[in-house]
């Protein structure tokens, strides 16, 4: 009888550590899931293009012009991703990252067209200047969420209306030309078939991830996007994690701004006004939770080539950019019920904490 | 004494400042309109009043519709392009037949279209309980793509007669120096429709029950509101709302484009906000939206007449939405610590 029992204790014991050791396994690949799901989802969609159009599809010109398209905007999601991490949003990267590309092509042309000597000097440091604009601009961001506490949302909403008129006033509305040669050669070289813009995304996105899973500042920013509560009562001062986070939100988007000079040498006030969306869309898409947490960069990467692979396809198989529209709005909705019926299953969190999640999102 | 007095002060403060600080709003328009008004004379007279309030028609009923949602504690930035899908698709609809089906028709086509993609707003977002704001971007896009994709994409400048009879018709004209001030007929609708959607907000159940989903869900659900259904009518609501605003769109425009209004949303966002509507939900008045909607748009009508190049208009309605937002910030962040204090002499 006594042993039978011991047997019953030690069989219990065993099952809970299968148990809680499955449960480690479960969510490790959880955590994959996002990266593998996007990896499917970006093979499929790229064999299903090939299969209707191989000629136009597999034909190295557009897998070039994948490759070209995708830094830019890839830049601007990892930001938004960044943002959307500690349950916020920055509306202002597009603003940010076109204010980069007029000082630069502004403080260009006007140096060039006095001394084309000096200018090409001065290059590098006027590059530099448009991180310092996404810098300032972030850090005017992290200010006012950060110091005034407006809502993230607000806050990036007012700097982006400020920076997109100061370029309208700047750039008097119209195109400006003059971009530093050295940034068009950039756009033009290739390292081994791969077009060097497409080198500087990876890079990116390699340097957000170490940033996001080796720094100290990285760490505590996904702390404080899961549990802003607990963030604060483990010491980190929630105030200064997310000021330094919109900096470096700031700086990717005036990074994405050198980008836009370097695929196309003109920068104006209106410049990717349809990247908003699309940066959003992607974000998500890669398994980024709009209420803060839970983001990897890979799943960016891969959501970014998935949506420039149905771009492409798109206008391979002859459909317009109104109908491009409509699969943007329809992946982000149908992404995230099937996110929201997916964690109900897992989870069947009770109602409450899912409402405690809404209302940090706004 | 000097004590009850200031206290006496305060009240009449607290009270003035309303519940959304309409007052200090108030103050705040009747101030930027003393300025520009000194600094040129032209812009006190009945003719820039009117074309004021000719130009916040459709920003007006637009605002509605945010203001609706936002106090449930949403974020929508899909009704530009509702506004404009039953603006246009009502216009198409009407020249098919060959003829003018009227006004009545028209309006009833535009509102079946409001409602039809509210309704689809409304469904995905009080079923899955999805984030509004990233729910609406999705919207918009879609809507929008669906509009230029299946609908047309083409600019219609020959309205129906009976759109076009409206869009010239007035019910004041006064002589002035140079033309005539008009004040045009749709200025009483509009008027009519604030004056309805603040009863339903303030003395309806459901305007109750925006309010207590807004401030809290999970307590409105408690106090036996049913929350699903108030939320897909918020949204069919709002879509109504905004195919109101985009009949009026194409109405006072005289033309039928549907690239407009989709890229302005921002702006109807911040007129809400301005006028002391919580992105948190549970607070907002249709009296401070009217304030802030106006504020916005003497702003952009004015800037001109005060001598700053319109290309700062952008720049100033941000500055402004900034302004109002951290005043409201800052005033939230003193009355949490205010209550603190008053906690901890109590326990002492």
């Amino acid at each position: 009888m006594a042993s039978q029992n011991t047997e019953t204790k030690t069989l219990a014991l065993a099952n809970s550590r299968i148990e809680t050791s499955l449960r480690g396994m479960l969510s490790r690949t959880q955590e994959h899931s996002s990266v593998t799901r996007m990896l499917v989802i970006l093979l499929g969609s790229f064999a299903f293009f090939t299969v209707l159009q191989p000629a136009i599809f597999l034909n190295p010109v557009n897998l070039q012009n994948i490759s070209i398209a995708s830094p830019e905007i890839g830049v601007i999601a990892i930001a938004m991703m960044l943002a959307m991490l500690t349950g916020g949003i920055d509306l202002s990267l597009i603003a940010i990252a076109n204010m980069s590309a007029i000082t630069i092509t502004t403080l260009y042309s006007t140096l060039a067209a006095e001394d084309p000597q000096a200018a090409a000097e001065a290059m590098p440091f006027i590059v530099l200047l448009g991180l310092v604009v996404g810098g300032v601009a972030g850090a005017f961001n992290g200010f006012l969420i950060a110091k005034l506490q407006i809502v993230p949302i607000l806050a990036t909403l007012g700097t982006m209306q400020i920076l997109n008129g100061l370029a309208i006033v700047w750039t008097g509305g119209s195109t400006l030309y003059g971009a530093p040669e050295a940034l068009t050669a950039v756009g033009k070289s290739g390292i081994l078939y791969v077009p060097t813009l497409f080198v500087l995304f990876l890079l990116t996105a390699l340097g957000v991830g170490v940033f996001l899973n080796q720094t100290s500042l990285g760490k505590k920013l996904q702390l404080l996007g899961s549990n802003p509560v607990a963030a604060k009562y483990s010491g980190i001062d929630t105030s200064r994690v997310l000021m330094r986070t919109y900096i470096v939100t700031g700086l990717l988007g005036g990074f994405a701004g050198i980008l836009f000079l370097v695929r196309n040498p003109t920068s104006s006030a209106d410049y990717g006004s349809s990247y908003l969306l699309l940066a959003i869309v992607i974000a998500v898409l890669g398994g980024t939770n709009p209420a803060g947490g839970f983001a990897t960069v890979w799943g960016v990467v891969l959501a970014t080539l998935t949506l420039q692979v149905v771009s492409s396809g798109f206008t391979a198989v002859r459909l317009s950019a109104y109908e491009y529209a409509i699969t943007q709005g329809l992946i982000l909705i149908v992404v995230m019920v099937l996110d929201f019926l997916s964690s109900r299953r897992k989870t069947r969190a009770p109602k409450l904490s899912r409402f405690k999640l809404r209302r940090k999102e706004v | 004494m000097s004590n009850s007095r200031m206290s006496t002060v305060a009240q009449f403060v607290e009270r003035f400042r309303g519940a959304n600080n309409e007052g200090i709003l108030l103050l705040v328009l009747a101030a930027l309109v003393l300025v520009i008004g000194t600094l040129n004379p032209v812009f006190f007279s009945v003719s820039t009043l009117f074309s004021i309030l000719r130009g916040v028609l459709v920003p007006l009923i637009l605002a509605l519709a945010v203001l609706i949602i936002m106090i449930s504690g949403g974020i929508d930035v899909s009704f530009v392009a509702i506004a404009i899908f039953a603006g246009y698709t009502s216009v198409v609809i009407a020249q098919s037949g060959g003829g003018d089906p009227g006004l009545i028709v028209i309006i009833l086509i535009a509102l079946f279209f409001g409602l039809l993609l509210g309704a689809f707003n409304g469904f995905v977002i009080s079923l899955f309980r999805l984030p509004t704001l990233i729910v609406s971007l999705g919207t918009q896009s879609l809507f929008k793509g669906i509009l230029l994709a299946y609908v047309g994409s083409k600019y219609i400048a020959n309205l129906p007669p009976s759109m076009d009879s409206v869009a010239t018709t007035n019910i004041l004209s006064i002589p002035q120096d140079q033309g005539v001030a008009n004040l045009h007929v749709l200025v009483i609708p509009v008027a009519i429709i604030l004056i309805l959607v603040a009863w339903v907000l303030k003395k309806t159940m459901f305007g109750r029950a925006v309010y207590a989903i807004g401030g809290d869900m999970e307590a409105a659900r408690r106090a036996g509101f049913p929350v699903v259904r108030t939320q897909f009518y918020i949204y069919m609501l709002a879509g109504a709302l905004a195919a109101i605003g985009g009949f009026l769109h194409v109405t006072l425009g005289r033309a039928a484009n549907p690239q407009d209004l989709v890229g302005n949303e921002l702006d109807v966002l911040a007129a809400v906000v301005l006028g002391g509507a919580s992105v948190f939900g549970g607070r907002g008045s249709v009296f401070g939206t009217v304030l802030g909607v106006l504020l916005i748009q003497v702003i952009n009508n004015s800037l001109i007449l005060a001598g700053v190049p319109t290309s700062w208009q952008r720049t100033a309605v941000g500055v402004l939405l900034l302004v109002g937002v951290g005043i409201q910030a800052l005033s939230a962040r003193r009355q949490s610590m205010k209550s603190h204090v008053t906690e901890d002499t109590e326990k002492e």
